[in-house]
């Protein structure tokens, strides 16, 4: 009887560890976005404010300031929104067209030094970007595309090939290949076989990796911060800088303009974190 | 009879091949040569002179570089070895919650989201030692304190590894979940009825499991691992007096501010050669223990 | 007019070579099952026939007109997979018309083809699912459907059964069968299973490591195996089979019992090492055993083992040494032990030469 009900008080303990754990834990990953967030919507005065305020108050000046542009002392948004928009859905489609490709090769193909090609490819993607934005600076500027959407474009679509191309090998393995051959016995070509069976069973897979592509993409800053200088170039990550002067920060609007990069990404995540993790999983175990 | 053409697995690579050379071969054999020159931006004409294996002498025989590289790797240990650690524990809390655990697994997925510069400057806000968060929590506790969060040296490296492992211990989090969740339940059956205890089921069951998973985690983040840069270059620069600086804050700060190219891309090829090296450990082991669970059925 | 022939058909992986020199002829309309153990390269010959495989050596010819470069398309074939591969994305029709609207064929057409196909294999109520949404049998069905749909000139069957339980095996097979009558077309069936074999070929091809060992009909393969491979993969039991010395008219099985030797074997020199094969069938005791005209030889055997099966019992004995099984009709229960009179019938045993193991026949 003693032994049973010490059992159970031990499991109460447990649960309630367990249960206390987990909060803190959520408290922690939660409460540095949060704090990004309200600060976002406090006025300077009140984030600066000795000791400290609690209960805090609602403004939008810093989204007014923010949105209107570059005429009344605020950071150009709009251009950076755009450009980082541009650059990462631009990079994103070509990195997935590419990376489909030698995902396919890679999946459906066999050949001398497989394994060899796969991680001499994966090394490309280990180059940090600080040391690999040194040397490109320099060819992109001798080649004249230095400071252009085009030129951030090229970087990321190299930097995102090696991945992409790791998640759609794991994708595409996991569809038989029986699938395609019957497709060819039913009369497609290859490349027919590819679009209306194979791609079709893949794509939210696909999409995945897609959205990886865009977050890497979306949230790159090494190269970034070298490769453009000007307004039509440059990305939020960069474009964060603009909020910091010599020895200050304006961290309100800095936190707006941090909102404005978190809530699209958030968004594309939601969409896909299901197949995101089994991409991640069966492009490594199913070897 | 049959044309003599490029295999089809080639033609399909051919465009990653290319790409890749482009973008990061050909500049990495173009910093490969700098290497070997006094090359200055501000001196163009420096890059034609030879000087031989120079600047990785120099590098190599100055005591700030070898305090970063080993700070470097001394940070990279500890920050993936805890990364892996909490990761561990909070797949292993995540998979015995009855309730909500889409939602909570979604609320892992968040740091992922953010871009490491957010991260820097997120937490150097948090961090701040006049208006951040933590110090206000402390001095509404009543501890009449404003710690030097990120200006003390020991501090400041606390605070960068806090910050690190808040972006990145997800991954491993989220792998590892996936991995319980992938795990077949009757080995754990037969243990229990076996009598094992619950740390030695978890000991020679779950984690043998576990440890392909385990190692695709390393190999991704083993990947980017440079990211670090742009949160230590937010946070603190590499300061307080160079009490936080890795290899790669210095390599930016070589290059771009004094302008030795040369030299920055000497110890740029330092550090490409630790992430590689961390990449093929951890890719190797995943094939090991990939191969090892192929027997395992 | 679609045979199908293979001449000297090679297949290389590098250095392996998983089919050596294929000869085949197969007429139209026949239904012609590759059977043989894992690895013998069934499938391989019939990916190649489909052009799934390119050809190392030697030709392929269907209709009369080579094939060896074209690929699956231009052939006019179609297959069913062991595991079906149905399109996941596509609905029962959609999967059942995808060749017809590939080859884009007009919309009434691909319909009509569809309804009959349906019709055909009862698929009428699964129409507008998906592949997941459906049970083995169904898959499977489904898979046989897309293949009859476009009327090619041959099908192409890898082990369609095999991931079927016993009972829907049965009557897929019979299935099948219907299937070939009703359109008549060349049909290359690829199994392991003799059973399969037996019961659906109007022709079978045993193979073995890339060799076509024995072609014939069922009853030919069975009742005049080449070898002592044919012998004990075709037939169930397996035939039993006893080393013996031939010494005048008879062998001596181990050098203790000595039997007369069949008419029908062929040349064999005193002294010669053989095998003495029997099915089962063939040994019976007396008093329970099917009325056998010819020769016969009787000896009594004492039982080891039963395995009551209904209409017949197995029994397990053991001659000269070698345990071998024997069957009786009519059965009454037997105790483990227990000594019963047998009769061999020797016009249907088989001697095979101990060394080749090729049959030695008249
Ligand atoms: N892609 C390949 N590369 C190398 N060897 C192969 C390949 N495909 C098959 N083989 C080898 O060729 C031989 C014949 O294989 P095949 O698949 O034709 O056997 P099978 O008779 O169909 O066997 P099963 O009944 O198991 O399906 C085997 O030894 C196999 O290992
Ligand atoms: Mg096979």
């Amino acid at each position: 009887m003693d032994r049973n009900q010490s059992h159970r008080n031990r499991r109460r303990v447990l649960k309630t560890l367990h249960f206390t754990a987990l909060f803190l834990t959520m408290m922690i990953i939660c409460i540095p976005g949060l704090w990004i967030v309200l600060n976002s919507f406090r006025p300077t005065v009140e984030i600066m404010a000795k000791p400290p305020v609690w209960v805090p108050s609602f403004t939008l000046d810093h989204y007014r300031a923010m949105f209107a542009g570059a005429g009344e002392g605020g950071v150009p948004v709009f251009s950076y929104f755009r450009n980082s928009l541009i650059v990462s859905v631009t990079s994103t489609l070509i990195a997935i067209l590419i990376g489909m490709s030698g995902g396919y090769a890679f999946a459906r193909y066999r050949f001398k030094g497989k394994n060899g090609y796969f991680v001499g490819l994966m090394l490309f993607r280990a180059v940090p970007g600080v040391a690999l934005s040194l040397p490109l600076f320099i060819v992109f500027a001798k080649v004249g595309i230095i400071d252009t959407h085009f030129g951030l474009i090229l970087a990321y679509v190299a930097m995102n090939v090696p991945f992409t191309i790791w998640l759609t090998d794991g994708f595409f393995r996991q569809i038989p290949k029986e699938l395609h051959e019957a497709a060819e016995i039913d009369g497609c070509t290859r490349w027919q076989a590819f679009w209306q069976v194979e791609f079709p069973v893949a794509r939210s897979g696909v999409a995945s990796a897609a959205i990886f592509a865009f977050l890497t993409s979306w949230n790159e800053f090494a190269l970034a911060s070298q490769l453009t200088r000007s307004v039509g170039s440059k990305t939020m990550p960069v474009g964060l800088l603009d909020f910091t002067a010599e020895f200050t920060i304006n961290w309100g609007g800095m936190c707006a303009l941090a909102v404005l990069m978190i809530v699209p990404a958030l968004i594309l995540t939601f969409i896909v974190q299901k197949h995101l993790i089994a991409g991640l999983t069966f492009g490594g175990v199913k070897g | 009879m049959t044309r003599r053409r490029l295999p089809e697995w080639f033609v399909l690579l051919l465009p990653a091949i290319i790409v890749i050379a482009a973008v990061v071969l050909i500049p990495l054999l173009f910093s490969l040569y700098s290497s070997f020159t006094p090359y200055k931006l501000t001196r163009p004409s420096t890059l034609w002179k030879w000087v031989g294996t120079y600047n990785y002498e120099k590098i190599l025989s100055d005591a700030k570089f070898w305090a970063a590289f080993g700070r470097t790797v001394l940070f990279l240990t500890i920050v993936l070895n805890l990364e892996l650690l909490f990761g561990l524990g909070i797949a292993l809390m995540m998979n015995k919650v009855t309730w909500g655990q889409r939602t909570l697994r979604t609320i892992l997925m968040f740091p992922m989201m953010f871009s490491p510069i957010l991260v820097g400057f997120q937490f150097k806000f948090i961090f701040n030692d006049n208006i951040g968060l933590v110090n206000n929590v402390l001095q509404s506790m009543g501890f009449n304190v404003a710690l030097p969060w990120l200006v003390d040296a020991k501090l400041a490296m606390f605070s960068i590894m806090f910050a690190e492992i808040w972006m990145s211990t997800s991954v491993f989090a989220i792998l590892i979940l996936a991995g319980l969740f992938a795990m077949p339940r009757d080995p754990l059956e037969a243990a229990k009825v076996d009598g094992c205890t619950p740390w030695q089921s978890f000991r020679h069951i779950t984690l043998p499991f576990l440890m392909p998973f385990i190692y695709i985690a390393m190999t991704i983040r083993s990947l980017d691992v440079a990211r670090a840069y742009d949160i230590v270059q937010i946070m603190t620069g590499g300061g307080p007096a160079r009490r936080t600086e890795l290899l790669w804050t210095l390599m930016s700060r070589t290059g771009y501010v004094d302008a030795r190219m040369g030299l920055a891309n000497a110890m740029g090829y330092v550090s490409i050669l630790l992430s590689i090296l961390f990449t093929i450990y951890f890719f190797r082991k995943l094939s090991a223990a990939r191969a090892e669970l192929g027997m395992a059925g | 007019m679609t045979e199908v022939t293979l001449s000297k058909v090679v297949k290389k992986y590098g250095a392996l070579q998983a089919v050596h020199g294929i000869d085949l002829d197969i007429k139209d309309g026949e239904f012609v099952v590759l059977v043989g153990p894992s690895g013998c390269g069934k499938s391989t010959t019939l990916r190649m026939i489909a052009g799934l495989e390119d050809i190392s050596g030697g030709e392929v010819a269907i209709g009369g007109r080579v094939v060896n470069d074209l690929p699956p398309r231009e052939r006019n074939i179609s297959m069913v997979f062991q595991n079906y591969a149905l399109y996941p994305h596509m609905t029962v029709r959609e999967n059942l018309g995808f060749s017809l609207k590939i080859a884009k064929r007009p919309e009434q057409e691909i319909v009509k083809a569809v309804d009959e196909a349906a019709g055909i294999l009862g698929l009428d109520e699964l129409m507008d699912r998906k592949p997941a949404a459906l049970s083995g049998g169904q898959r499977q069905r489904v898979a046989m459907g897309r293949a009859i749909v476009r009327h090619p000139d041959v099908f192409l069957f890898d082990e369609p059964l095999s991931n079927l339980d016993a009972k829907l095996r049965t009557q897929m097979r019979v299935e099948i069968k219907k299937l070939h009558q009703k359109v008549e077309s060349t049909i290359i069936y690829v199994t392991h299973d003799q059973v399969e074999a037996m019961t659906l070929a109007d022709r079978i091809v045993l193979m073995r490591d890339g060799h076509i060992v024995q072609v014939g009909t069922p009853l030919e393969l069975f009742n005049k195996p080449v070898d002592t491979f044919v012998a004990t993969f075709i037939g169930s039991p397996p035939m039993n089979l006893v080393d013996g010395v031939v010494q005048g008219d008879s062998i001596v099985l181990n050098g203790s019992v000595s039997v007369p030797l069949p008419v029908s074997a062929g040349k064999l020199t005193n002294g010669q090492a053989v095998k003495f094969g029997f099915r089962a069938d063939n040994l019976m005791p007396i008093g329970h055993a099917v009325e056998e005209e010819g020769a016969a030889h009787e000896v009594d055997l004492s039982v080891t083992l039963t395995e009551p099966l209904g209409t017949e019992t197995l029994l397990y004995t053991n001659m000269a040494g070698v345990e071998v099984q024997a069957k009786m009709f009519n059965p009454r229960p037997v105790a483990p032990g227990e000594q019963l009179h047998f009769r061999l019938t020797l016009d249907k045993c088989h001697v095979f030469d101990a060394k080749s193991g090729q049959a030695v026949r008249g």
